[in-house]
């Protein structure tokens, strides 16, 4: 015996199948594009990383890439160069960008745009042509910019890009005035969505700026913290523009980074079976990374 | 209506879609002759064709850099120029910029779809070679052709068995000075362009040359940029003064262990302990010696070329024109190319950068008639007239006859310094021998030890953050690691 029901959930049920369709249809282009773009190249590389690849002769070695990788020093040098510039540049950046958001946030609805426009203009602008005012401001005779300015407070003439003492510290400065734009405008965002009856109940209460900060801000800012810490140390870690800019990995491959290296394999010495190695090898250490920081930060973060 | 929308949606969708695909097309044309035939034009046809064969139109894909200031204005009269000579071949050049052009071929090249002709320099060929895409062009140049290039030039392009490009021209990479500098730090330029000099009287010379005020430097004796790899041009120009006119000597063994190579890594370290080049040269690049020779900043500078006579000239014109293009601060300058010091009493060997053109095959076999046309087009850009005004504008000589014949027809600059003429012909007389023996493997392998371990170690050294020793050491420990104790000079 059919249930009354029957027809009508069948008809429910056509309805919901036809509207899946349509859902399909519509990411069909995004969907397509992360095949083709992401997916595809990412197995690919996984493919390659097993051979020496040649447009006309690629054979299949195995391991043996991976083992080059493991055994190669320059691997470790660039990934301990890579742990030294994320493990300031993102911390220190987070802290910057928070602390100009709260600086810009009572400010008036105008001033505020100016000010997020001001900030996110470096992230516009080419990397090419901001290098190249950075190696203006770099230059390491006494004439440089820098150089003047450390000179007023008695600090010796620097060789900032050319000198392994330095040219990490002035890489990790460059990131550091000039990367935090999107930052800062999500910081607003997730500031300006902080209901203010948790304000003014706290000032009922009588709690200081800094009590307000600790107790109110940062507990609920906290999933936006997580995920610019993540974002942040992915990017990081494959950072490749500055070093390739900038220093070329030099002098003595103090700035050296995995990006650049793997850019250096692939594209200088035609190596992609090494190269999709390495960039696999820092896939699953950027992975790790990113377990890890969501274990450590993410448990009692609400999405 | 909601149909409509639907539609509507499904339209943009597919256009989306398709529009992802774009550009992701199989582009074959330009890798073998077309089907498509024209007239027979016997008389147009290089000697060495039979006159039987079909004339199949063909397309030409060429990547060129601008090679000289003026050289990629000239593409679309050369195009025509060759398709009037040859009117089955059409000529497509794609400018690119030098800053693109490695990158773009090299990924041309990963892909399996090169351009037919790209521009690539004698030196940088090996990792072409071992692609399988670069063509030996023995078999599909005429022998005519290549009779026409100066030997020891063409020999730069040959590889083992096989010759892979047809060169443009050869400059000297070497030195150059500012005149009045010189002469005031009383050098006897004119002698030195003659007979050369030695490393103790360079050393003596950049010293008489370097200016101080007070405890700052106004004048460095010598700049030489050094800055990320262009430190491998300042050691590889010095080296072969040093008794090393290759990385690898007569043996085939890998020459940058031999104690010359200690010695001269001390000899340039004390160029900067002297005070007569800056403590900050390893962030020196080509442009900021370039502004600090016309500003009056270094006497000397380097790595020099013979078209900088022009460039300086073009800067004096803005100063006397008021032109406010003139460098900031420059001052009038006129450059004098010297050669570049002798160490430990060996002859002076030319740092020759031979560039020119090569040919390139895709994944697909190419059909051997559509080589021949390459060679063809090859030929047109690297010989007679294209020749004759390309090397005008470096203000260096051809390195083929035809070309030679064809300066007759092409004006030469005003004012051009007969010194410096008579020094750059000189100089490329004393290019070191080009070396078809050093394998392509073996080519390689000294490249990845220059990139990974000579560059950075002579940065460190620059900076002085190592000594020689430690430079030397590192090299050493790299070449025997790829060559072996036995493929290393031992002396």
């Amino acid at each position: 015996m059919k249930s009354k029901k029957g027809p009508a959930l069948q008809k429910k049920k056509r309805k919901n199948t036809e509207e899946n369709r349509w859902g399909y249809i519509f990411i069909l282009v995004p969907l397509l594009v992360f095949a083709i773009f992401t997916l595809y190249p990412i197995m690919d590389a996984f493919i390659i990383s097993f051979k020496e690849f040649k447009p006309l002769k690629t054979e299949w070695v195995g391991f043996e890439n991976y083992k080059n990788t493991l055994k190669n020093s320059l691997f470790y040098k660039s990934l301990a160069n890579t742990v030294v510039y994320t493990g300031i540049t993102v911390p220190l950046s987070l802290a910057l960008s928070f602390l100009i958001s709260i600086l810009i946030v009572p400010l008036t609805k105008r001033k505020q745009n100016f000010f997020k426009g001001a900030y996110y203009l470096p992230a516009i602008a080419s990397g090419v042509a901001l290098s190249f005012v950075w190696k203006w401001i770099y230059d390491p005779l006494p004439s440089g910019l820098l150089n003047r300015l450390v000179a007023l407070f008695g600090v010796d003439n620097q060789n900032w890009l050319g000198s392994s003492k330095t040219a990490m510290f002035s890489l990790i400065l460059m990131a550091l005035l000039s990367s935090h734009g999107a930052s800062i405008i999500i910081y607003i965002a997730a500031l300006l969505g902080i209901d203010n009856t948790y304000y003014e109940s706290a000032d009922m209460d009588g709690a200081t700026f800094f009590q307000k900060l600790r107790y109110i801000v940062m507990p609920l800012i906290k999933p936006t913290t997580v995920f610019l810490l993540v974002t942040s140390v992915i990017g990081s870690f494959q950072v490749f523009q500055n070093a390739f800019l900038m220093t070329g990995g030099g002098p003595d491959n103090a700035t050296t980074m995995v990006g650049l290296l793997i850019f250096n394999k692939a594209f200088k010495y035609f190596e992609y079976g090494e190269a999709s190695a390495q960039a696999l090898i820092l896939t699953a250490i950027i992975g790790i990374f990113t377990f890890i920081q969501f274990k450590l930060t993410g448990d009692n973060v609400e999405y | 209506m909601m149909q409509l929308k639907k539609v509507f949606t499904l339209l943009i969708v597919t256009v989306l879609a398709v529009g992802s695909l774009a550009g992701c097309k199989k582009d074959d044309g330009a890798k073998g002759a077309d089907t498509n035939t024209v007239t027979k034009d016997n008389s147009k046809e290089d000697s060495s064709d039979t006159g039987e064969e079909e004339l199949k139109e063909d397309t030409i894909s060429v990547l060129l850099p601008p090679v000289t200031p003026t050289y990629q204005d000239n593409f679309d009269k050369w195009s025509k120029e060759f398709h009037e000579l040859y009117p089955n071949l059409t000529l497509q050049i794609e400018p690119t910029s030098w800053e693109d052009v490695t990158q773009k071929l090299d990924v041309q090249v990963q892909a399996g779809s090169p351009p037919d002709i790209a521009f690539v320099g004698a030196d940088s060929i090996f990792k072409y070679i071992d692609t399988g895409l670069l063509v030996d062009i023995s078999n599909t140049a005429t022998s005519e052709m290549l009779a026409d290039f100066d030997e020891n030039i063409l020999n730069y392009y040959k590889k083992g068995d096989g010759l892979y490009g047809m060169p443009a021209y050869a400059e000297v990479h070497g030195i150059g000075g500012n005149k009045e500098m010189l002469e005031a730090a009383g050098i006897d330029w004119k002698m030195v362009q003659k007979e050369g000099w030695t490393y103790e009287e360079f050393r003596e010379a950049i010293k008489a040359g370097t200016v101080k005020e007070g405890d700052t430097v106004k004048t460095y004796g010598f700049v030489f940029a050094c800055s990320g790899v262009t430190a491998a041009d300042y050691l590889n120009i010095f080296v072969r003064n040093a008794g090393m006119p290759d990385v690898f000597n007569e043996n085939l063994k890998y020459a940058y262990t031999s104690k010359n190579f200690l010695k001269l890594l001390e000899a340039l370290r004390a160029l900067i302990d002297d005070g007569s080049m800056p403590k900050e040269l390893s962030s020196v690049d080509a442009g900021k010696r370039w502004n600090m020779f016309l500003t009056g900043q270094t006497m000397i500078t380097g790595k020099g070329l013979s078209v900088f006579e022009r460039s300086a000239k073009e800067n004096n014109d803005k100063i006397d024109a008021g032109d406010g293009s003139a460098v900031e601060g420059s001052i009038k300058t006129e450059y004098i190319i010297l050669p570049v010091p002798t160490f430990f009493g060996n002859p002076i060997s030319a740092a020759g950068a031979v560039d020119g053109y090569v040919c390139f095959r895709g994944k697909e076999e190419p059909e051997p008639q559509h080589l021949k046309n390459v060679a063809k087009a090859m030929y047109f850009l690297a010989g007679g007239e294209v020749s004759a005004v390309t090397c005008n504008d470096l203000y260096i000589s051809p390195v083929c006859e035809t070309g030679r014949q064809a300066m007759a027809d092409v004006e030469i600059p005003e004012d051009k310094n007969e010194f410096n003429t008579e020094t750059a012909a000189l100089l490329v007389s004393k290019i070191s021998e080009a070396r078809p023996d050093i394998t392509p493997e073996l080519g390689a392998k000294a490249q990845k030890i220059s990139d990974e371990v000579i560059v950075p170690k002579f940065q460190a050294l620059l900076a002085d953050e190592i000594t020689p020793q430690e430079m030397y050491d590192a090299v050493k420990a790299a070449a025997i690691d790829a060559f072996g104790e036995d493929g290393i000079a031992v002396d």
